[in-house]
């Protein structure tokens, strides 16, 4: 079996160097001789639904509405959801899965509506280190956010973290991104798997299995760092 | 106080601060002019012809590179070491009050307040792309507020812009008096949506045209670097020969070639004297650490690490990457993980920095074998009695630079 990774839209949803996170489980498959995939789907190509993970990166307002209003034409990551696809999604792709995201001019933007979360402009820009204690069993998660909006939950949700430093999802919530069965969303940039070896493990063991061990200690080094930096 | 005194006393302490060993002065000098008198840099403006040079990437060389060509006629004061924001803007201007001409390097966020205060005869727009986005905000904003500040300009004033650059281009497009500039485009990272109206712009399969449905489009630009030949839209024709190596200073060569001819010198000329520089505040001076000769570049967001990689590979064998993530750099990495450094597979390549272990990380999922080490001492112990290129953020570049004797 082939494990099948979709790069939804780069160019539009890459503004922060998200694209790291697909090339970081690419590389973590490959050293775990893990056949797998990579499937960059762009501007004008049809978004496969059978494949097993799917990563949205962040974007600019207006990017992020062009990507929106492509992923709304055919349902495709709904009917991936309904075929049992993974998706891990950074701050506009985040936006995107919930039922509303702000942009420029006080326009108000319909999302997907995958999860009952809303977002609505922040005064202030959320701009630095994040760190937060995840919900799930591993490491402290260390990022980088950028972002206009602030998101809270429309249902009795489970954050990804409680942040430590950082606003996060704001709204005064104290959290960051959320997890459901299926998806796994955040405002950390960095990229978040760069930082956060764990959790990129985490998120594939979720649908491939256990993993073998990987030794990698760079990214631990990073992580240890940026963690200890933001304390 | 008389501006002349305000000068005076403003350069007594850029001196003193020059003497204490706290930097060039310059920022000094400035700032105390601006306190003393706040409306300095628009009085010392008023008699001058001023251009002002702005963009993400190679501001600071095309700015030199004007200056230069300026030089074969006319005195010119600027500010070609980089201060390119208020304090920087005023040093220039109180410098050699009787010179006619002045050439501004701008901060992109700075170009509404240059514009409002030095009423300037030219305005050189380079390009906009990703830089430092957790302080310049995203490209398209930075675009807006250029857009909102060129309608300002006086009427007189000529534009010289990209074509190349939708930002650049959906910016300047409403003035009527423009030059387009073309240097043969090959796509653009932020612009895969319209600038005008924010649906997916179309690109040609070779990044050189673009256009949207909405009718905005690439304009045909009226002076074309094709190779080192820069044509006019007269049939002019110059060779462009750049002492700096790189297809990014070839073409900031062209620009400055062609800003310089409206302000009476003959391409040819511009062309000559430009051709004799070789670096500029730092950028490939050579420094000599330990035993090793390095090669200084600068390199600070993903399209300026793709071009110096670029120019980098006809260098030498072995390299020194130093990232930091100051306030000058930009504090969020992330940007590490646009860049492709394939190009580094076949070198030597050693990392330092403050950031060393982001770029560790990202080379490690590139398969690029590297070193790491604490600073650039180790680097140079590593390295040995070799010349290397040493690529640099901006706040590490400019620690370097310092050192490179001038």
């Amino acid at each position: 079996m082939t494990f099948a990774i979709v790069h939804v839209l780069p160019e539009l949803l890459g503004t922060y160097g998200d694209r790291g996170n697909v090339e970081i489980l690419s590389w973590r498959l490959k050293e775990r001789s893990i056949a797998h995939e990579v499937l960059t789907v762009g501007v004008g190509d049809a978004i496969p639904t059978s494949a097993d993970l799917y990563l949205l990166g962040g974007g600019e307002d207006d990017a992020q509405i062009a990507a929106m209003e492509i992923l709304a034409k055919n349902d495709s990551l709904k009917k991936a959801l309904e075929n049992g696809a993974h998706i891990f999604a950074v701050c506009a792709g985040f936006q995107i899965l919930g039922t509303q995201f702000p942009a420029s001019g006080d326009r108000v933007i319909s999302g997907l509506g995958l999860v009952a979360v809303e977002t609505v402009s922040a005064r202030h820009r959320s701009v630095g280190e994040i760190l937060s204690r995840p919900t799930v069993p591993i490491e402290m998660l260390t990022g980088f956010e950028n972002h206009g909006g602030q998101t809270r939950f429309l249902d009795d949700l489970q954050p990804l973290g409680h942040v430590v430093a950082g606003i996060g999802n704001g709204q005064g919530s104290n959290v960051d991104g959320l997890i459901t069965s299926q998806i796994v969303a955040t405002y950390m940039h960095g990229p978040a798997f760069s930082r956060n070896p764990e959790l990129a493990d985490w998120i594939l063991s979720r649908k491939i299995g256990p993993l073998a061990t990987l030794t990698a200690p760079i990214f631990n080094q990073l992580h240890d760092e940026r963690v200890s930096k933001t304390s | 106080m008389k501006l002349r005194i305000v000068i005076g006393v403003a350069n007594f302490f850029g001196a003193m601060s020059r003497i204490a060993k706290r930097g060039s002065g310059v920022m000094v000098t400035g700032r105390i002019i601006l306190k003393l008198q706040p409306d300095a840099v628009r009085i010392l403006s008023r008699k001058r012809k001023v251009i002002l040079i702005s963009g993400t990437n190679g501001k600071t060389t095309t700015t030199s590179l004007i200056y230069t060509a300026l030089l074969e006629k006319n005195e010119v004061v600027s500010n070609y070491t980089g201060a390119n924001l208020f304090a920087g803007l005023a040093a220039a201007l109180s410098k050699n009050l009787s010179a006619p001409l002045a050439a501004l390097e701008v901060d992109e966020m700075v170009m509404p307040w240059a514009i409002k205060q030095t009423e300037p005869e030219m305005v050189v727009l380079l390009n906009l792309g990703r830089d430092q986005l957790d302080r310049l905000s995203e490209v398209r904003l930075v675009a807006q507020k250029w857009k909102d500040a060129l309608a300002t300009l006086p009427k007189r004033c000529l534009i010289l812009a990209d074509a190349d650059d939708p930002f650049v281009v959906w910016a300047a497009l409403d003035w009527s008096n423009i030059l387009w500039f073309s240097a043969g485009g090959h796509g653009h990272i932020d612009a895969s949506t319209c600038p005008a109206c924010g649906a997916v712009l179309r690109w040609s399969q070779d990044g050189a045209n673009y256009s949207c449905e909405c009718g905005f489009a690439r304009p045909d630009a009226q002076w074309v670097l094709t190779g080192d030949e820069l044509q006019g839209p007269e049939h002019q024709s110059v060779k462009v020969v750049s002492g700096i190596p790189g297809r990014a200073a070839l073409s900031n060569a062209a620009r400055a070639i062609v800003a310089a001819s409206f302000f009476g010198v003959a391409l040819y000329d511009s062309a000559m004297s430009i051709s004799r520089v070789t670096s500029v505040d730092g950028r490939f001076a050579k420094l000599r650490i330990g035993n090793t000769d390095f090669r200084l570049l600068l390199s600070k967001n993903p399209a300026s690490w793709r071009e110096t990689l670029s120019t980098s590979e006809s260098g030498p064998e072995r390299v020194l990457l130093v990232v930091n993530a100051n306030t000058q750099d930009g504090k969020d990495t992330s940007w590490l993980w646009d860049v492709d450094f394939t190009a580094l597979k076949k070198r030597y390549v050693v990392v330092t920095g403050e950031r060393r272990l982001d770029v560790s990380a990202r080379l490690t999922v590139n398969e690029i074998p590297h070193h790491l080490v604490p600073d650039e001492n180790a680097a140079a112990t590593l390295l040995g009695e070799v010349e290397a290129d040493l690529i640099a953020s901006y706040t590490a570049f400019h620690r370097l630079a310092k050192s490179v004797t001038r």
